[in-house]
This record gives C-alpha cells, sequence and structure tokens, in this order.
C-alpha cells in the first residue's frame, strides 16, 4: 500500500493518512509505505508484491472515494519528477517483468490550501475509504 | 498574422509553469515570458509559529527537495539558537552533509536518467511516448536499473539521517536529533539493498561518459543550444572548493571574474536584490552592485562549477579539469552543459557519501549545542537546483514574525527566461507550426534549470501539458495536449 501526496497542503494528505492509520492497525500481510510523490524506485517495490494499493487524494469526485483497477501506462508525461501511478506499473513492468494486481483508492479532498490536518469533509470520506479497504483486505470486497 | 504561443504544463494547485510567446506577423519573436506560479503564502503561513518547528514546516513546500529546506531553516535556527552556522558537534555537522550529499544524489540521478537521458540516448524530436524513462529501458535496461537503484540509495541515505521519508526531523536547531548506527552505516557499504557506495561511484562515472560520447557527437547542439553569458552565484568553501553544505557566497561574471568576492551570506540582503516585474508571480533576483539589468545570475551546477576552484574529491576533481579544459578554464556559459555540471557533482556526491560513510564521528553521541539567543537568522545551502535562501526573524515570545525564502528556481527565472527566449528566435520563429520536437525543445531549455513546476502538491486531475497558438485577436490557430 503506498499513500502518497503533501500532508502540508491539507487534504492532499488524505493518501498518506490513510497509509498512516492502516499501518498502525498491524494488518497481517500488508505493508504499508508512504511518499510525498511517486518517482521510478516504487517501481522496485510494486515488483516485490502480488497486490499493489495506491491510495491519492482526488479533486473532483462526486463519491466520498472510488476504487479501481488500474492497468500500466501506455505513455508517460515527460515533464514531470512525479510519476502516476500507472506509469510506476508501467516501469515496473518493463523493468522487472513484474505486474501485480493494482488498485487505485482515490479519496475525495475539499481543501488544498498551505496548512496541516484534513478538512472535517475529507476526514469523512477517509473514514469510509478505510473502512472499504479493510472489508476489501479481508477478502470481502472485489 | 501575429501569433501568441502558450505552453502550460498546469497542476492542480499552484508550483506550475507556463510558457508564452509573442510572434509578429512576420513570424518573427516579439516577447516570451515563461512564467511559474510561485508559493509565497508560505512565508505567511510561518509566522506565528515557534522557530524550533520551522526545519519540519518548511518542507511542505516541496516534493523534491524538501531537505534542502529542511536543512536551509535548521542553519537559519541554528544562529537563532546562539550555536552559528558552523560550529555544530562534528556528529551533528556530518550527519546533516551525509543527509544533504544523499539528497544532491538521488535528485541528480533522478534528473539525468529520468529527465535528461532520454532527450540524449532517444532524441529530441523522438515521440514523447517513448522520450521518457520506458523508452530509456528499451534502449538500455541495465542504465534504467542503475536510474531506480541510484535513486533508492540516496532516499535511504535521507531515511537513515531525516529519520522519515515525509516530513523528515533530523536536523534540530543547533544540531541533530539522531546519529547513524554501525547497522545503517553497513547497509550502504555492503550494499543491503544494493547497491554499495562503490557500485553507485561506478555508476556515477559512467554518467559521465554517456554525456561525453553524447556531446562528442552532438557537438553544436550541446555547445550551441540556449548557450548565453551570465554571471553565476553559489557558497562555496571558504578556501574555494565546491561544497553544498556551507561557505560563503561568490561570483563570477561571463568571463570569471569575481563580481561577488566571498561574502558572509548573513549579509545578502546587501548583495542581493529582488525584481517585480508586474507580468510574472515570481521575483527576479540581481547581484545590487551590477544593477537590475546586469545583475542577474544563473544558480544550479553550470553556476557551481564555474564559481568554485576546485573539487575536493579525487575522481570528480578528474572529471571538474576535463570539463574546465573545454572552456579553456573560462567559466562556461552554455546551458545543456549543465548536465554535464550535474553528473559531475553527482560524482562529487557520492565520494563524499563515502568519506562520511567511513568517518567514526558519524557515530558520536555529541548531537546538539546551546548558545545564547538571537531574533533573526539566515541559511543558506547549494540545493540540486541551486543556492537556496532562508531568513528568519522571531520575537521574544518565539514566534517566527518574518520569513524570507528565496528558492533556487527564483535565483534562476532569468536565466530560464533567456533559454526560452532563445528557443523561441532559433527553433519556434517563422515556423507555421508547432511540432512534438519544437516543444520539446522548449522543454529541454527548461529542464537544464530543472524547475520545480511540479512542486508542493499533485493528485488525481492533473492537467497535460497544453501549447495554444494564438492569433493578434486571440483566436485559437493551433492546441495542442499531450
Amino acid at each position: 500500500m503506498i499513500g502518497f501526496g503533501n500532508p502540508g497542503r491539507r487534504d492532499d494528505g488524505l493518501g498518506p493518512a490513510a497509509a498512516e492509520r492502516l499501518s498502525s492497525r498491524s494488518i497481517p500481510g500488508v505493508v504499508c509505505d508512504t511518499d510525498y510523490q511517486l518517482a521510478i524506485e516504487d517501481a522496485l517495490a510494486c515488483s516485490k508484491y502480488d497486490i499493489v494499493i495506491f491510495i491519492d487524494a482526488a479533486r473532483g469526485l462526486r463519491e466520498p472515494f472510488t476504487f479501481t483497477k488500474i492497468k500500466a501506462a501506455a505513455a508517460i508525461p515527460p515533464m514531470s519528477h512525479a510519476l502516476r501511478p500507472e506509469a510506476v506499473l508501467a516501469i515496473a513492468a518493463e523493468l522487472y517483468d513484474r505486474t501485480p494486481d493494482a488498485r487505485l483508492l482515490a479519496i475525495r479532498g475539499h481543501g488544498w490550501t498551505i496548512g496541516e490536518g484534513l478538512t472535517e469533509k475529507a476526514e469523512k470520506n477517509l473514514a469510509l475509504a478505510l473502512e472499504f479497504l479493510e472489508d476489501f483486505l479481508k477478502g470481502n470486497r472485489s | 498574422m501575429a501569433r501568441k504561443i502558450t505552453i502550460e504544463p498546469v497542476t492542480r494547485v499552484e508550483g506550475h509553469g507556463k510558457v508564452t510567446i509573442h510572434l509578429d506577423d512576420a513570424g518573427k519573436v516579439k516577447q516570451s515570458r515563461f512564467h511559474i506560479v510561485e508559493f509565497r503564502g508560505f512565508e505567511r503561513f510561518v509566522q506565528g509559529r515557534p522557530y524550533w518547528e520551522a526545519p519540519v514546516l518548511v518542507q511542505r513546500l516541496c516534493g523534491i527537495c524538501p531537505v534542502s529546506h529542511h536543512l536551509a531553516a535548521a542553519k537559519a535556527m541554528d544562529v537563532i539558537v546562539g550555536v552559528g552556522p558552523d560550529k555544530l558537534t562534528p556528529t551533528a555537522e556530518k550527519m546533516r552533509r551525509l543527509m544533504h550529499y544523499g539528497q544532491m544524489l538521488q535528485s541528480h540521478a533522478l534528473h539525468f536518467f529520468h529527465l535528461c537521458a532520454p532527450d540524449f540516448l532517444l532524441g529530441m524530436d523522438a515521440d514523447p511516448a517513448i522520450r521518457n524513462v520506458i523508452g530509456i529501458i528499451a534502449l538500455n535496461k541495465d542504465l534504467a536499473v542503475q536510474a531506480v537503484l541510484m535513486r533508492k540509495f540516496g532516499q535511504e541515505v535521507i531515511l537513515a539521517t531525516a529519520g522519515k521519508k515525509i516530513h523528515g526531523t533530523g536536523a534540530i536547531p543547533g544540531g541533530i536529533n539522531k546519529n547513524l548506527t554501525p547497522e545503517e552505516r553497513d547497509q550502504f557499504l555492503k550494499g543491503t539493498p544494493p547497491p554499495t557506495i562503490d557500485q553507485t561511484i561506478e555508476w556515477s562515472l559512467a554518467a559521465i561518459e554517456i554525456f561525453k560520447a553524447y556531446h562528442a557527437k552532438n557537438k553544436d547542439v550541446v555547445d550551441g543550444f540556449a548557450a548565453f553569458p551570465s554571471n553565476h552565484l553559489s557558497l562555496v568553501r571558504k578556501d574555494g572548493a565546491l561544497d553544498f553544505y556551507h561557505g560563503v557566497l561568490r561570483a563570477v561574471d561571463a568571463e570569471g571574474r569575481k563580481v561577488l568576492n566571498d561574502v558572509d551570506y548573513k549579509d545578502y540582503l546587501d548583495h542581493i536584490g529582488e525584481e517585480v516585474r508586474s507580468w510574472s508571480y515570481m521575483k527576479f533576483p540581481y547581484i545590487k552592485s551590477l544593477g537590475k539589468a546586469a545583475g542577474w545570475y544563473r544558480v544550479g551546477p553550470l553556476a557551481r562549477l564555474n564559481t568554485c576552484d576546485y573539487i575536493p574529491s579525487p575522481l570528480a576533481q578528474k572529471a571538474f579539469e576535463a570539463y574546465k579544459a573545454y572552456t579553456d578554464g573560462k567559466p562556461n556559459n552554455m546551458s545543456l552543459h549543465t548536465h554535464w555540471a550535474r553528473l559531475i557533482e553527482l560524482l562529487h556526491s557520492a565520494e563524499v557519501i563515502k568519506e562520511l560513510l567511513l568517518d567514526k564521528d558519524l557515530q558520536g553521541t555529541k548531537l546538539v549545542k546551546k548558545g545564547k539567543k538571537v531574533l533573526e537568522g539566515v541559511g543558506l545551502i547549494e540545493a540540486p537546483r541551486g543556492t537556496l535562501f532562508h531568513h528568519y526573524r522571531i520575537n521574544n515570545d518565539d514566534q517566527i514574525v518574518m520569513a524570507n525564502l528565496i528558492v533556487s528556481t527564483t535565483n534562476n527565472n532569468e536565466p530560464m527566461n533567456r533559454a526560452v527566449h532563445w528557443v523561441a528566435e532559433n527553433v519556434l520563429a517563422g515556423k507555421p507550426e508547432i511540432t512534438e520536437g519544437m516543444l520539446n525543445r522548449v522543454e529541454v531549455a527548461i529542464r537544464a534549470y530543472d524547475p520545480c513546476l511540479s512542486c508542493a502538491t499533485h493528485a488525481l486531475g492533473q492537467m497535460p501539458l497544453e501549447v495554444v497558438l494564438r492569433d493578434s485577436r486571440n483566436n485559437i490557430l493551433q492546441r495542442k495536449v499531450r
């Protein structure tokens, strides 16, 4: 599980917050990591696991969260230091010949200004997302 | 018909860049501008916070080089707690250096392998779909593996010294909060996880050879692309050596004459001014004694290798001598040679990391010093992209009342604008339409300076790069999205 984003930008920190909270629950077989943004070395981490769940903040969602299966990207933007999860998967596939079952948990954020802590609405979305994710990890959801 | 070209990689919140090029009726460049939305709001955010929180808070400025902000703020706070920037315990200073050189290594490796190598190895006209690390994998899988492992090595050094991957807490006012355990040290020396530091040095040497091979075959492009004279500014060690962590402020002009002669950086306001231009969110720094028009300067790898007298590690010094010989010892003003300079710095970083890992001071237990508190402190550091200024004032209740930051990308504002202008005049002007290759050349010019375009935040919903051609009536003639 990789939760990524900047906790210094309010709800942009939803990803790390989700990973940290899951980590504190010590779920067997689940390894949680956090990052500011995804980069090429995350491909190495992805190549070592059967299932990889990326957790990110999302803007513009109507739902509190979405949970979708994702695949390796066909193209990678050339200008940015940061990578999208699909690009990380593409690098893992090309470099390590590994294509883990990958999902993206996108949690709706509401505030993006410089500041600490999630907004009240984002906290509610996070709680719902984590409840769903724990069910998924228990095998109750696909 | 007069035209306006806009290139805008828009991120979700801010820290985004935008290029606007106006062409006149004859297809000549009328004006070019490179805008970056700067995050000045952060300086207000830290006001009212206790000073000791600053080294952690400021990391939220940037997702790319948080360690630079962490250490620059910590250096300013060293002054405020009365310890001063160069009176830390040996363990504290060397742990900070290890953290910083680890960051330089991972940042420079990422830049070369992920952002620069695709241009060089696959060509500036290559399809954007493959002009990236995926294309590098197809071309040379071993090189791509090196890229991943060198990045990981640097990140692990940061983790071992800063304590956390996000919002590290290693540097504190007056010192550091942990040393390096023998187990952590051996991880980097023996390579668990790989690579070892010796392997990293070997790969750094090989990366320089990749650049030199490309240069040998493409001298006209590498030497001529966005080449223009400028001043160059950086920290140097008091004896003139390259130093990323601490030193005095030196600037040389395009001919190598010292225009800022090893001044104490605490007095930076006496020497550096910041011009405001109505069209840009970002200021334009300049050396006051030279004035606004002539005082602008480059920072970063190219500038550092122009200001320093030598590099204090043997392999990088040898590479530096070859680099300097290419310009007969004169300052190098060729923008794409920034990549060459960056790779020499990559090698130097790896050598310094090895030297530090073998130093028993890193296992020392004297971590923090205290002194008599003062109300103002300045901290400077050479971040991967160039000189980074942090300046704070506090009140008697220990709250920050003023913060002034000049980030590397701001220091390079005018050079990046000049580089874009060069491309506009030499590549885009007079052409009937924008091709992918032309667009990439604008990016190549900007990318040499490695600005923090994707700073601060990211998430789903990021917009792609957009290029818009407009006529003099602002009608869209052509639009490109990728």
